[in-house]
C-alpha cells in the first residue's frame, strides 16, 4: 500500500472510531451515575425506585422525551431538576462530569428514546 | 525437646505483645487488608479505575472514622453499602415481565450482595491495633481544615427527615433505618456513630474533594442545612433500631 493511502485509511479510521469511542464512554458514564435510578436501560427502573416518591424519567418513552429539547436535558444533567422545573431526586452532575461528558451523555440519552429521529435527522436544538 | 523449646520461642517471638500496637496493626493493615483496600491514595480519577474498586478506599481513614466503631465493627464485620461498594457487578437488570404481572419490575440486586459480607473478622487485641494504626492515616486534613459542627443548630428527627428526603433527596440512595430508602448508598442510620462529624460536613459538601468520580452528587446544600442534616445523621444514629422488631 502507497503511504498516502496508509495515512487516508488511518484518517478514516479516527473518524469512525472517535463517534464509538465517546459512545462507549457516555454508556459507562450512564452506567454509573444515572443507571442507579433510571435504570440499566433508561426505562425509568433503577434499583433505588421503590424507595422513591418521585418517579425517574423514562429516557425510552419517545412521546415525552421528543417534547424535550438538547438544552433542557443538558441542563437537567448540569444542574439538576429544579432547573427545568422538575424534582430535586434529580442531583446536580455538573461537579462530577465534565462539560464534554454531559454533552456525550445528552447525544447516549437521544439514541434512547429518538434513535429513528437522529436517523432522520430531527433537530433537537 | 529441642524442638519444643524452639517452637515456644518462635511462638513468643510471633506473639504481638512483644511488639508496638500500631507496628502490629500496619502489619496486618499491609498484609492483609492492602489486597482489597486502598492505603496509600490516591483515589481513582477516572470512572474506569474506580469500577476497578474491590473494597472502600481507606487511605484517608484517620480523617474519615471515629475509632470506637472502628474497633467494633472490625470485630464483627457487617455491609454497609445495601448493593456493594461496586454496583456495577451486584445490579441486574429489571427481570422480564410477564403479561399477566400487574405493576412495573425494577432493577434488582443480585450476588454477592444478597449474602452476609464476607471479611476478616479480628480478635479484640487486633482491632485495637488495626483502629490504632488507620487513624494514623490522615492525609486529607485539608478537606476538613476549619470545619466544625455547630451542636445548637439542630433538628428533630421529623425536620431531619424533611430535609434528608424532600429538599435534598439523599434519601433516593441512602436508608435511614435498615430497609427504608435507597440501596446504592452507604446506610446512614450509622453515620452518626461511623464517621467523624467533621468528614460528614466536607463530603456531603464537596464529595468530589475525597473521591473524585464517585457517584455521590454534590447537592449544593446550604451551609445551615449542612449542620442540621449531619446534627441529624447524629441523632438519628442514636435510635435503637432493633427495637421496633
Amino acid at each position: 500500500m502507497r503511504p498516502i493511502n496508509l495515512l487516508f485509511a488511518v484518517a478514516a479510521l479516527m473518524f469512525i472510531a472517535t463517534p464509538f469511542a465517546n459512545a462507549e464512554e457516555a454508556f459507562l458514564n450512564y452506567k454509573s451515575y444515572c443507571m442507579q435510578c433510571h435504570g440499566m436501560h433508561g426505562k425509568g427502573d433503577g434499583v433505588n425506585v421503590p424507595a422513591m416518591n418521585v418517579r425517574p424519567r423514562d429516557h425510552s418513552d419517545n412521546k415525552y422525551m421528543m417534547t424535550r429539547t438538547n438544552t433542557e436535558i443538558y441542563k437537567a444533567i448540569k444542574f439538576g431538576g429544579p432547573a427545568v422545573n422538575k424534582s430535586i431526586k434529580m442531583p446536580a452532575w455538573g461537579d462530577v462530569l465534565t462539560e464534554e461528558e454531559i454533552h456525550q451523555m445528552v447525544g447516549h440519552i437521544r439514541t434512547l428514546c429518538c434513535e429513528r429521529e437522529i436517523i432522520r435527522g430531527v433537530n433537537f436544538k | 525437646m529441642k524442638r519444643v523449646l524452639f517452637f515456644a520461642l518462635m511462638a513468643v517471638l510471633a506473639s504481638p505483645a512483644l511488639s508496638s500496637a500500631g507496628e502490629v496493626g500496619a502489619d496486618i493493615l499491609k498484609q492483609r487488608c492492602a489486597k482489597c483496600h486502598d492505603l496509600t491514595g490516591p483515589a481513582p480519577q477516572t470512572i474506569r479505575k474506580l469500577w476497578e474498586r474491590d473494597a472502600p478506599d481507606l487511605f484517608y481513614a484517620g480523617n474519615k472514622f471515629q475509632r470506637e466503631w472502628l474497633v467494633e465493627w472490625l470485630q464483627k464485620p457487617v455491609r454497609i453499602r445495601p448493593a456493594g461498594v461496586n454496583y456495577l457487578r451486584t445490579i441486574n437488570s429489571a427481570p422480564t415481565q410477564k403479561k399477566e404481572v400487574e405493576g412495573k419490575n425494577y432493577d434488582v440486586l443480585y450476588g454477592s450482595v444478597l449474602k452476609p459480607l464476607k471479611h476478616l473478622t479480628l480478635k479484640p487485641a487486633q482491632a485495637e491495633d488495626v483502629a490504632t494504626a488507620l487513624m494514623k492515616l490522615k492525609p486529607l486534613n485539608k478537606n476538613v481544615a476549619g470545619l466544625k459542627l455547630n451542636p445548637s443548630m439542630n433538628v428533630g428527627l421529623d425536620k431531619g427527615e424533611v430535609l434528608f428526603d424532600k429538599v435534598y433527596g439523599c434519601l433516593s440512595c441512602h436508608q435511614i433505618e435498615p430497609g427504608f430508602g435507597g440501596y446504592t448508598g452507604s446506610e446512614v442510620y450509622t453515620a452518626g456513630r461511623r464517621l467523624q462529624p467533621a468528614f460528614m460536613l466536607s463530603y456531603i459538601k464537596r464529595p468530589k474533594e475525597w473521591d473524585p468520580k464517585i457517584w455521590m452528587p454534590n447537592g449544593n446544600v446550604k451551609p445551615d442545612d449542612l449542620q442540621k442534616i449531619v446534627n441529624y445523621l447524629i441523632l438519628l444514629s442514636k435510635e435503637d433500631f432493633n427495637a421496633a422488631n
